[in-house]
């Protein structure tokens, strides 16, 4: 099957018309406040949401935008200065495409299960279809997509005063496919953006496009950064991440795999404790077409800042269905801890000696 | 490789025969091939048999024994070499103070370094690793950071020594296991009443990002009024141990030992299906050589 015949041409034709961003605008335009404007973000405490979002498929890129803009107004109305969205948050608009679960359910299902055997923990999306991969389907929608995510996430974060890091998305730049986190602030600009780093073997074969370094960016919040995903299963990001100076680290997730409390804990938990900042960790969990993704959306810490020594601040119970966690960030308690930590230590001396040579031409 | 985590709790040190008699006790015939203790082993072995002054408070017996450690760190070393070829057994002694002093390795004189050492079961030292990275307190008493991290061969994996706090800073862990370690060996000791966080925020951590072995064993004691006790532990990859905890054997601070058997061709076989530390992207990594803050 390709992509590249007329009637599918003309198809994309049609999703670029109807997510354009006068179209979704209007739309928006009855249904957003008049620039709500919420308590000015101070330096001491910052209340945050991250959300964990359970996959539907949407035919219509207008009840996508309702769906997301209920998601904020509901952190919002909860006092959320800052809220993230989980990975690969443009998977809901594959429902744009007609029959696109009865054409892949059997075999992404299989794909799915074989992913499981291998024991391919924080895993993210794969299938085939024939010869249409989900790279794709994602390079296919993606120029419906980027204008459509940018107007509503930008529309909301102006609309009601916040920031918002609206999840990650497969989007094609230049050619390549990139898996990009996107961050909006109050005034409704993109502040920044963050491509993916650390891929899984999949989307290595699907030929996504890698990151070659993180960003940082400082917001009225404080220093925000957010890598995706598997980005933290290596403590390299969060490390690099530290040093550039961020103390938020957000981090949008889609594990392809069966809950267990001890897989899901080896992501940003341990990153949090090794680089102390807060973490805030936003998942995608439910099914759709023989696609199971679980997590639970939580915000982390410190042990030694959080009430039960436990590096947990606020975590959802459910790890299949939404939920939303709410917490208050104490930016000035993290500060102190860092300036006067019990046990970090750092030995430039250990460090120039084996990096960066040490990852250089070893058969791991 | 059947290896086991000790705490030192419920072995009797006040003379070297109650201490000898204790690890008999618990280690012959066991099947065990390699065994860790815990850190500041010789310092309360010391204390306990008299070998060193003891004081009212940690900060006043650690400055006593950094001053007049030199001949029972000798003393210690060998202790351990012979148990090691008497058991047959790889042994990591835990801890001693090792002052560099007239060994012309290139240290400077005055330094002094938390170090724990491997006897391989002829009773030879097959591992020595000081510790790379200091707490605070460690500062304070003057203690130098060692700046290499070296693998050794015990048995048929390759392994390497992380000595107290080096468990808290994932490079250590990272070096190692690209430096080949398939297993880390920890002599730890955490003051009491903590919950299980600050251990599975170090060795746990750092096990599960290099897909190695781990045997973190913590010392269960009480030194000059400070009370020291976490759990002993074998831990693994998630997937291949059981509950896909990470843990295979695990202990309470009052257990005297934990075992468990390695099962290495399942972590071969992990490591070939999920490649972690081939996905690694030295690409972005230019920025971790620069300084950061303590």
């Amino acid at each position: 099957m390709s992509l590249k015949g007329w009637k599918e041409k003309l198809f994309q034709r049609y999703m670029i018309w109807s997510c354009r961003p006068s179209r979704v605008t209007k739309h928006l335009r009855s249904v957003l406040p008049h620039s709500r404007q919420p308590e000015p973000a101070g330096r001491r405490q910052i209340k945050v949401a991250a959300l964990q979002i359970e996959l539907k498929l949407f035919k219509n890129p207008l009840q996508y935008a309702d769906e997301m803009h209920r998601l904020v107004r509901e952190a919002a109305d909860q006092g959320a200065q800052l809220i993230v969205f989980p990975e690969y948050n443009n998977l809901a608009l594959f429902g744009m495409l007609p029959g696109i679960e009865k054409m892949e359910k059997e075999d992404l299902r299989e794909k799915e299960a074989k992913a499981g055997k291998e024991g391919k923990g924080g895993a993210s999306v794969q299938g085939k279809g024939d010869d249409l991969s989900l790279a794709d389907l994602f390079r296919y929608i993606s120029p419906a997509v980027k204008p459509l995510v940018h107007t509503i996430f930008s529309q909301f974060a102006s609309a009601y005063g916040l920031h918002i890091m609206a999840g990650s998305y497969a989007l094609e730049e230049k050619g390549e496919i990139v898996n990009r986190a996107l961050l909006y602030g109050p005034s409704g600009d993109l502040i920044g953006s963050q491509d993916k780093v650390h891929l899984l073997p999949m989307e290595a074969e699907w030929n996504l496009k890698k990151a070659a370094s993180f960003n940082v960016y400082e917001t009225p919040l404080g220093c925000l950064a957010m890598p995706v995903c598997m980005d933290a299963t290596y403590y390299e990001t969060f490390r690099i991440l530290e040093k550039s100076g961020a103390e938020i680290v957000l981090l949008p997730i889609a594990n392809l795999e069966e809950y267990n409390y001890w897989l899901a804990l080896r992501g940003i938990w341990p990153r949090v404790q090794e680089s102390q900042v807060y973490g805030i960790k936003s998942a995608l969990v439910g099914s759709v077409a023989g696609f199971t993704f679980t997590g639970r959306a939580g915000i982390f810490a410190p042990l030694e800042i959080t009430p039960g020594q436990n590096g947990v601040l606020a975590e959802v119970e459910p790890f299949d269905r939404e939920a939303i966690a709410l917490a208050i960030l104490n930016l000035e308690a993290l500060n102190q801890l860092r300036s006067n930590h019990p046990w970090r230590d750092s030995n430039q001396q250990l460090y120039k000696r084996y990096f960066p040579e040490i990852y250089e031409g070893k058969d791991h | 490789m059947r290896v086991a985590a000790l705490t030192l709790a419920g072995i009797k040190l006040k003379s070297i025969d109650q201490y000898q008699s204790g690890l008999d006790y618990l280690l012959k015939g066991s099947g065990i091939d390699l065994v860790v203790l815990p850190a500041y082993s010789a310092l309360l072995l010391g204390l306990e048999t008299g070998a060193i002054t003891n004081y009212n408070d940690f900060d006043s017996v650690m400055r006593g024994y950094l001053v007049q450690n030199e001949d029972w760190h000798n003393l210690f070393l060998n202790l351990h070499s012979s148990l090691a070829a008497e058991f047959g057994i790889y042994l990591v002694c835990g801890t001693t103070v090792e002052k560099p002093i007239g060994k012309n390795d290139g240290s400077p004189a005055d330094c002094f370094y938390q170090t724990a050492y491997c006897f391989n079961p002829d009773g030879k030292i097959c591992g020595r690793q000081r510790q790379t990275h200091l707490t605070h307190d460690e500062r304070e008493l003057g203690f130098s950071r060692g700046e290499e991290l070296n693998t050794f061969t015990a048995g048929d994996l390759q392994v390497g020594l992380v000595v107290g706090n080096d468990a808290r800073h994932p490079e250590v862990g990272r070096i190692f296991s690209l430096c080949g370690a398939d297993l880390l060996l920890h002599s730890g000791a955490l003051k009491s009443g903590l919950n299980c966080w600050p251990q599975a925020a170090g060795m746990w951590a750092q096990v599960q990002q290099n897909q190695c072995w781990a045997v973190e064993a913590q010392l269960s004691a009480i030194i000059a009024g400070k009370i020291l006790g976490a759990s002993p532990a074998v831990i693994g990859p998630c997937e291949i141990t059981p509950g896909q905890s990470g843990y295979i054997a695990r202990g309470y601070p009052e257990s005297s030992i934990v075992t468990a058997e390695l099962d290495e061709p399942a972590r071969q076989s992990l490591k070939k299906n999920y490649p972690l530390l081939r996905m690694l992207s030295p690409h972005a990594y230019s920025a971790l050589q620069g300084s950061r803050n303590r």
